[in-house]
């Protein structure tokens, strides 16, 4: 897959970007997200760009790409597929479920499909996990998952039927997500509600008993 | 390792009580424990510390034990408080058993190729292993290993699995260097450092990552698996490239210079130097002289006895009848300038010499002669650090003197220091400053200067190019007076300050003395033992005027000395006065394109193998000593005795210490200086469209003679492009990428253009780098009018 190059109206809407903040070089996370919704990855001409904009160095740039785990340096498919793989979410299935995952595409952690659709992660917690085991496609929510559904939800994403988050918010593609972790909004804050009952279950019970944090012991 | 004077605790003169293993102790408020300790005898264990580094507790080794705390804490990172108690690994078990524990993790990846590796023998992980560590490891699976070395650049090799993430070699970068290429990349188990791909570290100080690196992670493409630490002997040196004087440690085995790192010196070039300084000791290799060479009847050179040449010589000189000049390239030691100049008035009765192989003027020489030979109050690099104004006047510190420019970054980032450059465009160099630029034509450097509001007490530096622009060096003492500001000269040659201390000049004599001055002149004539009249009382030919003479025929003889002809004024025109000549002798350590003109060539010894001294551009002495000894080569004073000697001369400069005596001799001289220069600036005329004013100057690493032979050092060199200003290259139809051609009667220089912010109508080019040799191909300088065209490939 050839990755897209970065023209003149990308560097524009990139100093959108970093004249959101009092001190320029705070965009660079946001400003790496949108280098990711137009090339699929962080490529090194992306980390040269984004330095030339807020005039720091490549190295300065690389340092922080290389950092996240978000960014990617190969080029993403047009999904892009997680999976929780820490304590609770993967007793709960989702070691199952990354079973079903690899073996259905024929691929493993940070790797793309040949034909370009699916890029699949083992990722840490999403602070979900009233809905465990807790999946992500194009880092909206798939709540309460399970191989059959799972199944399901390649075959949709594969044939273009459409596909909502759990929560409501219809998936389109990582670049389209990446765009919206850059800070352009794209008019669907609202089609995911905040919080499910499940999730407050455990507040409306606290409140009920009257329950209270302890008070520590405190350290000097 | 200093221990910072500058460190923020040292200033407030508030103290503080606190007890470390059961001393109590006074330390100046913010004082770090782990300085503190060290003040009291007790080396706490540190990789990541470096006292002219800003803390970062990134390497956990340094962990001591403090009242109150719940676990050990990084000495390195916390101030002492008042009433503070902290016990070290001396009296604390827990403090022993913390650094223990770190350095058992330290070494889990860290390979046991100490046999191998450079850093063993001098190694502080390996030193402190054994202080501080367990004698076996428990970690029994297969360590992490990379492909090795990555190279960061052509010169500076990182062997990842060696690193122990302490961050010396990002942090200098960044905060000392200013040049972040290099920068800790990746997370946890898998972080590294490295650089951006197709950026290497090709920063001018790169060298000093390798120096401060406390294990053997960099290495230097130059010295890697050259030598074993305890088979070198080091010497303490001065750097012979640039007038920062910058103190250095050499380090030779067999007679061989292995490699040189920085000598810790807080008043100069405190605990760094450049690549230039660390790297480039190709030279005393390449091409070197070792045999004198005269040319017999033939005209073919052929090897000669030392006798038998130096007794040419003489013979040459004596029928050359007074109608000789000594011309020097500004590279030598006070010493042999010293004798030079002696050699001149004593021996051949002539004030015909001149160090200055380089632009120069009749104002120049006024200006040196007046208001900085014999300066003994001039502007030091501690000045320049708690400065508040400086400003920069045909100067570029980063390329023309690299220890000055991290001194002002120094005090940039202390926040005292504002700098304002008059230049054509804020370079990158400039940038690291936070300079203010006064974008400015060359030429007309003495208006802006002029023009400009200067407080008070401010600094300025002007470097040697002003002497290319008639009429600056005037101005700028006129302003100097003006606004009670200290004035600097700056020259780039390690030699040029020295030689015009010794008066190396045709209007000087040893000590700023005139030699129009009568007494001046006795003064000098009883140090030297000869009568008054032996010295010339007026002045003689400058470099430029000697050169003239000789081609129009009213000179018999020259002295060449240290000198590359690619560096004069005009090469062609040295050319020319060389054939014109009867008799020439050359001396020098490499053979060159001058010495297969010479009459007689003699070798000298070059740095390493002579003591002597160079004096900074602060006029501070710099003496160092000699290296390497089995070469036997002589001194440049040693082979004028001999000369002498054969011209019937009592000469006496036979030894270094005859020299220092003599020069301690003539003392100080209170007597009047040199006018000051009065010199009107010339108006830049109108000029065409396709016409600009050159601006030039070299760049610290280019193509200059003393870097031969060092093909790892010149793969950092800035690649060389021109610059223009986007109104100028519109005029002439040029865009950023094409390449532009600039040229005049002489030749011409092609290279790729770049439209950057700059003054209009000039363009830009390096002065000596590949592709872009303004002397040898335009034979032009600073403030020439060029005619510009778009290049052909």
């Amino acid at each position: 897959m050839s990755v897209k190059e970065i023209t003149a109206e990308h560097i524009e809407e990139l100093e959108v970007l970093a004249a959101k903040y009092p001190v320029r070089r705070s965009a660079l996370l946001p400003m790496l997200h949108y280098v990711q919704s137009v090339q699929g990855m962080v490529s090194p001409k992306g980390i040269q760009t984004c330095a030339t904009v807020l005039d720091l160095t490549p190295a300065e740039v690389a340092a922080v790409a290389t950092f996240y785990t978000m960014f990617k340096r190969f080029p993403m498919g047009k999904h892009h597929i997680g999976v929780c793989i820490n304590t609770l979410c993967a007793l709960l299935g989702g070691d199952d479920l990354w079973k079903e995952l690899t073996e259905t595409l024929g691929i493993g952690h940070d790797e793309t499909t040949s034909d370009s659709m699916f890029t699949i992660e083992r990722i840490e917690c999403q602070a979900a996990c009233t809905v465990a085991p807790v999946m992500t496609v194009n880092w909206e929510f798939m709540d309460s998952m399970d191989p059959a559904k799972l199944k399901e939800l390649i075959e949709k994403l594969k044939t273009g039927a459409p596909v909502q988050s759990t929560r409501g918010t219809l998936i389109t593609s990582i670049s389209d997500s990446e765009r919206l972790l850059a800070g352009f909004n794209d008019g669907k804050v609202n089609d995911s509600p905040d919080a499910d009952d499940s999730m407050l279950a455990g507040l409306r019970v606290a409140k009920e008993r009257n329950m209270t944090a302890p008070i520590g012991k405190g350290v000097r | 390792m200093t221990l910072t004077s500058d460190n923020k605790a040292t200033n407030t003169q508030e103290l503080i009580t606190a007890t470390i293993d059961g001393i109590q102790m006074q330390v100046p408020k913010g004082t770090l424990i782990i300085r503190a300790a060290e003040k009291m005898g007790t080396f706490v264990p540190r990789f990541c510390d470096h006292p002219s580094l800003a803390p970062v507790a990134a390497c956990r080794m340094c962990l001591v034990e403090i009242e109150g705390m719940p676990k050990p804490q990084p000495s390195c990172a916390i101030p002492l408080t008042e009433g503070m108690v902290v016990k070290t690994q001396m009296t604390s078990k827990v403090a022993e058993d913390a650094q223990a524990g770190v350095m058992e993790f330290l070494l889990i990846n860290h390979p046991l190729d100490c046999p191998v590796c450079d850093k063993g023998g001098e190694c502080p992980l390996q030193n402190q292993a054994m202080t501080a560590g367990r004698t076996e490891s428990r970690f029994e699976i297969e360590k992490r290993t990379f492909p090795k070395p990555l190279e960061l650049s052509t010169e500076i090799l990182l062997d990842r699995e060696r690193c122990v993430e302490c961050a010396r070699c990002t942090r200098f970068s960044e905060e000392i260097a200013g040049d972040p290429f290099i920068e800790l990349l990746e997370r946890g188990a898998k972080q590294q450092v490295g650089i951006a791909t197709d950026e290497p570290f090709n920063s001018y100080f790169s060298g000093n990552t390798v120096q401060i690196c406390p294990v053997g992670a960099l290495t230097s493409s130059a010295y890697r698996f050259r030598s074993r630490p305890f088979d070198l002997v080091s010497v303490k040196t001065t750097c012979e490239h640039c007038a920062a004087g910058c103190s250095l440690r050499t380090d030779y085995r067999r007679e061989t210079v292995m490699r040189r790192l920085a000598w810790e010196d807080p008043e100069v070039n405190e605990d760094w130097n450049c690549d230039k300084g660390r790297f480039a000791f190709g030279y005393l290799k390449t091409n070197r002289l070792t045999q004198p060479k005269v040319r017999n009847l033939d005209g073919n050179q052929i090897d000669a006895l030392w006798p038998d040449a130096v007794d040419i010589a003489a013979a040459g000189l004596a029928n050359a009848q007074g109608k000789v000049a000594v011309l020097l390239g500004g590279r030598l030691t006070l010493e042999d300038a010293y004798a030079y100049s002696k050699f001149a008035r004593v021996a051949l009765g002539t004030n015909n010499i001149d160090f200055r192989n380089r632009d120069h003027s009749e104002e120049e020489q006024q200006f040196l002669g007046s208001a900085v030979a014999g300066n003994h109050n001039s502007v030091t690099y501690k000045e320049l650090e708690n400065a508040q104004n400086v400003i920069l006047v045909s100067f570029e510190p980063e390329e023309e003197s690299p220890i000055i420019f991290l001194r002002l970054r120094k005090a940039m980032q202390k926040g005292n220091l504002k700098v304002t450059a008059i230049a054509p465009y804020l370079s990158k160099g400039l940038e690291k400053l936070n300079a203010e630029v006064v974008a400015t034509k060359p030429g007309e450097e003495g208006k802006v200067l002029s023009g400009i509001d200067i407080v008070e007490n401010s600094i300025i530096l002007i470097g040697e190019r002003a002497a290319a622009i008639p009429g600056l060096l005037s101005v700028a003492l006129e302003v100097s007076n003006k606004t009670q500001s200290k004035i600097s000269w700056i020259p780039r040659r390690a030699g040029e300050r020295g030689a015009l201390e010794a008066g190396a000049l045709p209007a000087l004599l040893p000590g700023a003395r005139p030699v129009a001055d009568a007494s001046a002149r006795s003064e000098v004539a009883k140090v030297w033992g000869v009568s008054n009249s032996k010295i010339p009382s007026e002045p003689g030919l400058d470099h430029s005027q000697i050169i003239k003479a000789a081609i129009n025929g009213e000179l018999k003889a020259l002295i060449i000395a240290g000198l590359d002809v690619l560096d004069a004024p005009d090469p062609k025109l040295f050319s020319e006065a060389i054939n014109a000549v009867d008799f020439v002798i050359t001396i020098g350590v490499q053979e060159n394109s001058l010495t297969r003109y010479a009459n007689v060539s003699l070798p000298v010894a070059p740095v390493t193998e002579k003591s002597g001294t160079f004096i900074n551009w602060e006029g501070r002495p710099r003496p160092f000593g000699k290296a390497i000894g089995s070469t036997n080569a002589l001194t440049d004073a040693r082979v004028l005795s001999m000369i002498a000697e054969s011209m019937d001369l009592d000469f006496g400069l036979q030894i270094i210490e005859d020299l220092r005596m003599e020069l301690s001799e003539l003392g100080i001289w209170n007597g009047s200086k040199l006018e000051k220069p009065q010199f009107e600036s010339k108006e830049i005329v109108d000029f065409k469209n396709d016409n600009v004013i050159l601006s030039t100057w070299h760049q610290l690493l280019d193509e200059g003679a003393m870097q031969v032979g060092e093909e790892h050092l010149a793969g950092t060199q800035k690649s060389s492009v021109a610059y223009l200003s986007e109104e100028t290259a519109k005029q002439n139809n040029l865009t950023t990428g094409d390449l532009v051609t600039v040229l005049n009667t002489r030749g011409s220089i092609t290279l790729p253009l770049e439209i950057i912010e700059m003054v209009n109508k000039v363009i830009w080019i390096p002065f000596n780098s590949k592709d872009s040799k303004v002397k040898q191909s335009l034979g032009a300088k600073e403030g020439d009018i060029m005619l510009i065209e778009k290049g052909k490939v």
